[in-house]
C-alpha cells in the first residue's frame, strides 16, 4: 500500500480527486445554480458526449502550441548563446527584450491577423512571443554560470573554441535550457489559444468560443481540462527527452543515493 | 484686532452653514435609493439614453442614484443581474431568455430594440443588397456571439448552405478589422454598432443588410431584473422604469443633445459622429408595426413570441420551452 501510495502518478490523482468531491460539496452546500458553476459530473458527462469533437479541435491548437514552440527554441537558443558570450549584445538586445515582454500579447494579436491573414501564422506568432522569453532568460544564464576553471583547463590543454563549445559549454547549459523549454512549452499553449480567440474558425479556443456564447458551461470547463492536459502531456514529453539527454545531472539521478554506501 | 474677530466669526459662520448645507445634501442623497445598471458594451449609441437620461436628472427626479457600468457583452450583463451583484442589466432579451431558460432567475422588464439590429455589413460598394449575394463571398464571423446565434437559421430562411460561401471567425475587433482590410466582404453583427466603425476606419459608405427584413427578427436590448427584485420591490422597477422610458424619449426627440449630453459625462467614450450614427440606428428599431404607437420599452406579445418561436427554431432553446409571457412582462411601464 505505501509503495502504491508513493508512486509519482498516485499522488496527484489522489488530490484531483479530492477537489472533484470538495468541489461537487460545495455546489451542493452552497446551491450555486448550474449556469454559474457546473458540477464536475456534468462537466465529465459532457466532457465524455463530446469527446471526439475535443479530439479533432485540440489538433489544430497542438500544431500552433508546437510550432510556436520550436521557434521559441530555435531564435531563443542562438540568442541567448549572443547574449551570454558578448556583453555588447547583451546590453543593447536585453533591456529590449524585457521591454517586449511586458507588450500584452492579447492586445496586439488582431494586428497579426490583419497582416497575415486567418490562419496557423498568427496563432504561432503569438504562442513564438510567449514562449521565447523564459528560452533566452534561462538558457544565458546556463551558459554563463560555466564554470571559468573548467575554460581555462582547457584553454591551457590547447582546445579550440568549437571544442570548449560541444565539450564543456553545451552539456553544463543543457539542464537551464530544458528547464526553460518545460515553462515554455506550457506558455505557448496559452498563446496558441489567445491567438484563436482573436482570429480562428478551430481549435479548443474556437470550443471555448462557442461554448461561452452558448452558456454551456459543462463543454466549456470540459475543454479547458483538454487543454490543461495537452500541456501536461507536453511538459511530461520533454521531460522524458530530458532523461535521456542528460541523465548524469542532480535532478535526474532520483532518490536514495545515500543507501549505496 | 476688531477687523480680525469679525473676519473670523463670519468665517466660521460661513463654514457652519456650508456644512450643514452639504450634509442636508448628502442626507438628501441618502434618501434616495442606489441603484445601479450595467451596459450590454461601452458606451455605444444604443445605451447612450441612460448617460443622457441621469444627466437631464430622470432618474433623480424619482428618487434614484443611478450608477451606470459599462458592460463587456449580453452575457456577463445577464449573468451579474442573476447573481445580484447590479441592480439592474442592459443586455440583449433574446441572449437572456437563453440564460434564463437554464435555470437563470431573471426577466426582462422592458424591450427597448424591438426589432433585431443583427445584421450583414460591409462597405457599400461590395453591393451585398440581398441574401442571395453573399454567395461566394467571406463573411466574418464571432463565434458564440448573438449575431452567429442567428446565422443558421438565416441561411436556412434564404435557402443559403455553409457551402455557398467562405467563414473566418475572430473577435469583434477583428471582425471589424477584416472588412476594413478586405480579408471579408461582409461580417455579421449590430447595424447600430459595426456600420458606423467600418465608415469611421474607411471614410467610405458602409450598408447593413438587416436580418429582420428578411424573416429573422427577434428582439435586441432590453431591461433585466432579478426576479427576487421583481417581487421585493415593483415600485422601484415602475419609478425606474418611468425615469428609463422618459430618457429613451428625450434621445428619439433631441439625439443630438442626448449625444453630447452623454460625451460630457465619458468624453473619450467616441466620436460624436459615430454616437451621433450608433443612435440614429437604433431609433427605427425601438419599435415593431404592434408597438407603433407606445411608449419605448413596450413590446408587443406578438414580437416575444416571434423572438421564442425563432429561437427555438434555431435550437437555441430546447422544444419544451414555455411561452414569451414566462420571460418578460410590461407590469412596471408607465
Amino acid at each position: 500500500m505505501n509503495k502504491l501510495l508513493s508512486s509519482n502518478w498516485v499522488r496527484p490523482l489522489l488530490l484531483v480527486f479530492a477537489v472533484l468531491v470538495l468541489w461537487d460539496i460545495c455546489i451542493r452546500v452552497f446551491h450555486i445554480p448550474q449556469y454559474l458553476v457546473p458540477t464536475p459530473l456534468a462537466v465529465l458527462e459532457q466532457g465524455w458526449i463530446e469527446w471526439p469533437m475535443l479530439l479533432r479541435e485540440s489538433l489544430p491548437t497542438l500544431y500552433a502550441t508546437l510550432g510556436g514552440f520550436a521557434l521559441s527554441v530555435l531564435i531563443g537558443v542562438p540568442l541567448a548563446m549572443m547574449i551570454a558570450y558578448s556583453p555588447l549584445v547583451e546590453s543593447y538586445l536585453y533591456p529590449l527584450l524585457v521591454f517586449s515582454q511586458s507588450i500584452p500579447k492579447v492586445a496586439i494579436a488582431p494586428l497579426f491577423v490583419v497582416w497575415f491573414g486567418f490562419g496557423v501564422v498568427p496563432k504561432v506568432i503569438v504562442a513564438f512571443l510567449l514562449g521565447f522569453f523564459p528560452v533566452v532568460v534561462t538558457t544565458a544564464m546556463g551558459f554563463k554560470s560555466v564554470e571559468s576553471d573548467m575554460i581555462d583547463l582547457a584553454r591551457s590543454m590547447g582546445s579550440s573554441r568549437l571544442q570548449m563549445f560541444f565539450k564543456i559549454s553545451l552539456p553544463h547549459a543543457l539542464p537551464s535550457i530544458f528547464a526553460s523549454m518545460k515553462v515554455s512549452v506550457t506558455l505557448a499553449v496559452v498563446g496558441a489559444v489567445v491567438g484563436e480567440f482573436v482570429g480562428s474558425n478551430s481549435g479548443i479556443g474556437y470550443v471555448l468560443q462557442k461554448a461561452n456564447g452558448n452558456f454551456d458551461l459543462p463543454l466549456m470547463f470540459a475543454a479547458l481540462v483538454v487543454l490543461s492536459l495537452m500541456g501536461v502531456i507536453l511538459f511530461v514529453v520533454i521531460d522524458l527527452i530530458e532523461r535521456l539527454a542528460i541523465p548524469w545531472h542532480i535532478s535526474q539521478r532520483g532518490s536514495a543515493p545515500a543507501a549505496s554506501a | 484686532m476688531k477687523r480680525r474677530a469679525t473676519v473670523k466669526l463670519i468665517g466660521a459662520a460661513l463654514l457652519g452653514l456650508a456644512l450643514t448645507a452639504g450634509n442636508a445634501m448628502a442626507q438628501q442623497k441618502d434618501k434616495m435609493d442606489k441603484v445601479t445598471v450595467m451596459l450590454n458594451w461601452y458606451l455605444t449609441g444604443p445605451n447612450l439614453a441612460f448617460y443622457s437620461g441621469k444627466e437631464r436628472g430622470y432618474f433623480e427626479q424619482e428618487g434614484l442614484d443611478l450608477q451606470i457600468q459599462e458592460g463587456r457583452g449580453s452575457g456577463p450583463t445577464v449573468q451579474a443581474v442573476a447573481a445580484n451583484n447590479v441592480t439592474f442589466g442592459y443586455a440583449d432579451i433574446s441572449t437572456m431568455i437563453k440564460v434564463a431558460s437554464k435555470g437563470a432567475p431573471v426577466k426582462a422588464i422592458g424591450v427597448a430594440v424591438q426589432t433585431s439590429p443583427i445584421a450583414l455589413i460591409g462597405l457599400a460598394e461590395k453591393n451585398i443588397k440581398k441574401p442571395a449575394d453573399v454567395k461566394g463571398k467571406t463573411v466574418a464571423v464571432t463565434p458564440g456571439d448573438a449575431p452567429s446565434q442567428m446565422w443558421p437559421i438565416f441561411l436556412k430562411k434564404n435557402g443559403l448552405t455553409e457551402s455557398d460561401f467562405k467563414v473566418v471567425s475572430g473577435d469583434a475587433k477583428t471582425k471589424v478589422n477584416a472588412v476594413i482590410t478586405g480579408q471579408a466582404e461582409v461580417l455579421i453583427g449590430f447595424s447600430t454598432d459595426q456600420t458606423n466603425e467600418i465608415e469611421a476606419a474607411t471614410k467610405k459608405p458602409a450598408h447593413a443588410l438587416l436580418f429582420a427584413d428578411y424573416g429573422v427578427n427577434n428582439v435586441g436590448l432590453g431591461i433585466v431584473a432579478h426576479r427576487d427584485l421583481i417581487a421585493s420591490n415593483p415600485d422601484l422597477l415602475k419609478r425606474f422604469m418611468r425615469a428609463a422610458t422618459k430618457a429613451f424619449e428625450d434621445a428619439q426627440k433631441n439625439p443630438e443633445g442626448a449625444v453630447a449630453l452623454a460625451l460630457k459625462v465619458n468624453p473619450k467614450a467616441a466620436s460624436q459622429e459615430a454616437l451621433l450614427t450608433g443612435l440614429r440606428a437604433t431609433l427605427p428599431l425601438l419599435h415593431t408595426p404592434e408597438s407603433a404607437k407606445d411608449r419605448p420599452f413596450r413590446v408587443s406579445a406578438k414580437a416575444m413570441n416571434d423572438t421564442v418561436n425563432l429561437m427555438v427554431e434555431s435550437g437555441g432553446l430546447d422544444k419544451g420551452t414555455g411561452p414569451a409571457t414566462n420571460f418578460y412582462t410590461n407590469d412596471f411601464l408607465p
